[in-house]
């Protein structure tokens, strides 16, 4: 394989930061916009934002520091709750930012109207 | 071993892609409408994230979650197709997912006007300087 398609594809390190930097800049843009407009949007797109950057870190970080003496300490209900969370935090993720774009999108043709 | 009832619930098989899918299409139709408020490179760069995550959310997941497509891993070598099939997914779902969420954020951050100096900075400059020239 390609050395350069080897690096990009198996580390998978360049698209993740790129990925992680477009979803701070999205929290901030959101925090900010929720700060000067008071408009209840950019608190849902910023919670939908930050809760998407939680799973992706610990999606990130789980297969270094998981381990099977970390499993026994945590218990079944740690380990089913590091199966379960994960996709709930992206669902969650992805419903508040779309929710929360909706509802900036809807506070600002009130605006200008 | 204990069954949590927020196990199945979290990872439904059959709500997962529709809700993807609708999550997609929706993004897409609210990030047209904002575009139509707001103009310039603000506009561009958010309907350019939009159509990528559109695109990632809509199409490729829902593919990979109904198993149309192959899960890449790297140190997997037995594929039920082909490796490079897998592999080239692979690539477009990191670049759609990655690259769209870049270009939206960006988009929402010119939108907010995060990356401009904000204007009560700009407007210091020489009023200001008369001022303290004259209480020196």
């Amino acid at each position: 394989m390609d050395l350069l398609l080897e690096i990009v594809l198996k580390n998978g390190l360049m698209f993740d930061a790129v990925g992680v930097i477009g979803l701070g800049l999205l929290g901030l843009a959101a925090i900010k916009l929720a700060r000067r407009d008071q408009s209840w949007g950019g608190t849902m797109m910023s919670m939908g934002a930050i809760s998407l950057l939680l799973a992706r870190f610990y999606l990130l970080v789980s297969p270094h520091i998981i381990d099977d003496s970390i499993l026994h300490m945590i218990g079944p209900i740690g380990i089913s709750l590091t199966i379960a969370l994960p996709p709930l935090l992206l669902t969650l993720g992805l419903a508040g930012i779309v929710w929360g774009l909706w509802g900036h999108e809807r506070w600002l043709s009130e605006e200008t109207r | 071993m204990m069954h949590i009832p927020l196990l199945p619930l979290a990872s439904i098989e059959a709500v997962r892609p529709v809700f993807l899918i609708i999550m997609g299409v929706f993004l897409m139709v609210i990030a047209w409408r904002l575009s139509k408020i707001s103009a310039g490179w603000a506009a561009r760069m958010i309907v350019a994230g939009a159509l990528l995550l559109g695109f990632g959310y809509a199409i490729v997941m829902p593919l990979y979650e109904a198993g149309v497509i192959e899960r890449y891993a790297p140190g997997r070598t037995h594929y039920h197709g082909a490796a490079a099939t897998a592999l080239a997914w692979q690539a477009v779902k990191l670049v759609a997912m990655n690259c769209g969420w870049l270009f939206f954020g960006l988009g929402v951050a010119l939108h907010a006007k995060l990356l401009s100096i904000p204007a009560r900075r700009r407007a210091i400059n020489s009023p200001t300087l008369a001022s303290n020239g004259s209480v020196a």
